[in-house]
């Protein structure tokens, strides 16, 4: 059987995804993503391995123990407002980027920021590059 | 290396999309955004030398050799962490991580490059920078600003 530790699971998708038995399920509806560990008697530990945060081990079987699942509030893109992440991802992000590469050139905290907007900011300001080098001329 | 883009060229059609997509199994790493009614601009992976993606990968399936930021899949998780941790938001994930690979193993090299109908992509970053050295020289013989 699979234990989580809850404190430092990131809800990101390395388990569910790498599950051969399909017993990690992982469901998204309206800004939260749950993750909801079956019990387990296989004998792989593939998700146990391969868990970015460490957050699994595998215990002794025991029906009498609830099947863990843990729920997370999506963060919400400071730009458009569609949620993109849990917390605990961009907390590991931000732990491991250097301060430095945290901000653009402008001071945009891009982390914060969702993908999509990220292009969005990156398209707009390459337009911005080419406006400043023809009215340089 | 890395394919680097002219926007002054570019005229927003999205074949470097679709041809990426095809060479990709259906997963494009190029994204054509439009800013205003102004401009299109090609938007993929820069292969930065300090790659956040990288940086953050804890498996090693996303790593650097040598200039380009390379993608080793049976090392890839899924967890979704890169594509969090690229600036540029040009890494998707599914049940696998996808970016540019700059078309690693295809003879005939980026299939965006060779497809974009109006020459607006090329992996010569010295082709780049001259074009805009001589549109610049060709502005001031014009003269004037504009
Ligand atoms: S792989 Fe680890 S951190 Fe990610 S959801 Fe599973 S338990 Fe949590
Ligand atoms: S994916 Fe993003 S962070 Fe990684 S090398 Fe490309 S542009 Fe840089
Ligand atoms: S999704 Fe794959 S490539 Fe991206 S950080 Fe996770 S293991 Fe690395
Ligand atoms: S070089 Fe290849 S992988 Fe990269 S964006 Fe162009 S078509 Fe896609």
């Amino acid at each position: 059987m699979i234990r989580v530790d809850a404190r430092v699971c990131l809800g990101c998708m390395s388990c569910s995804n790498v599950c051969p038995s399909q017993n990690i399920t992982r469901s998204e509806d309206s800004g939260r993503r749950t993750v909801h560990w079956k019990r387990c008697k296989e004998e792989c530990d593939l998700c146990v391995e391969l868990c970015p945060a460490k957050a699994l081990s595998l215990v002794p079987w025991d029906e009498n123990i609830p099947e863990p699942e843990i729920s997370f509030d999506l963060v919400a893109c400071r730009i458009c407002g569609s949620p993109y992440a849990t917390e605990p991802m961009l907390q590991r992000i931000e732990s491991e980027l250097p301060a430095e590469m945290q901000k653009d050139a402008s001071g945009l905290e891009w982390i914060r920021i969702c993908p999509v907007c990220r292009r969005d900011v990156e398209a707009e300001g390459t337009v911005r590059q080419m406006v400043l080098a023809r009215s340089r001329k | 290396m890395a394919v680097y883009i002219d926007i002054n060229r570019c005229i927003g059609c999205r074949s470097c999309e679709v041809a990426c997509q095809r060479v990709h199994g259906g997963h494009g790493h190029i994204n054509v955004h439009y800013v205003g009614d102004y401009a299109a601009v090609p938007v993929l992976c820069h292969h930065c030398q300090e790659a956040g993606c990288t940086k953050v990968c804890f498996s090693g399936a996303l790593h650097k050799e040598g200039e380009v930021t390379a993608f080793d899949v049976e090392k890839c998780t899924g967890c979704g962490l890169c594509a969090l941790a690229c600036p540029f938001g040009v890494v998707w994930t599914d049940k696998l991580a996808h970016k540019c690979d700059l078309c690693q193993g295809r003879e005939q090299g980026p299939a965006c490059m060779a497809t974009c109908p109006a020459n607006a992509l090329s992996d010569d970053f010295e082709l780049a920078a001259r074009r805009a050295r001589e549109r610049a020289a060709r502005a001031a013989a014009v003269g004037g600003r504009r």
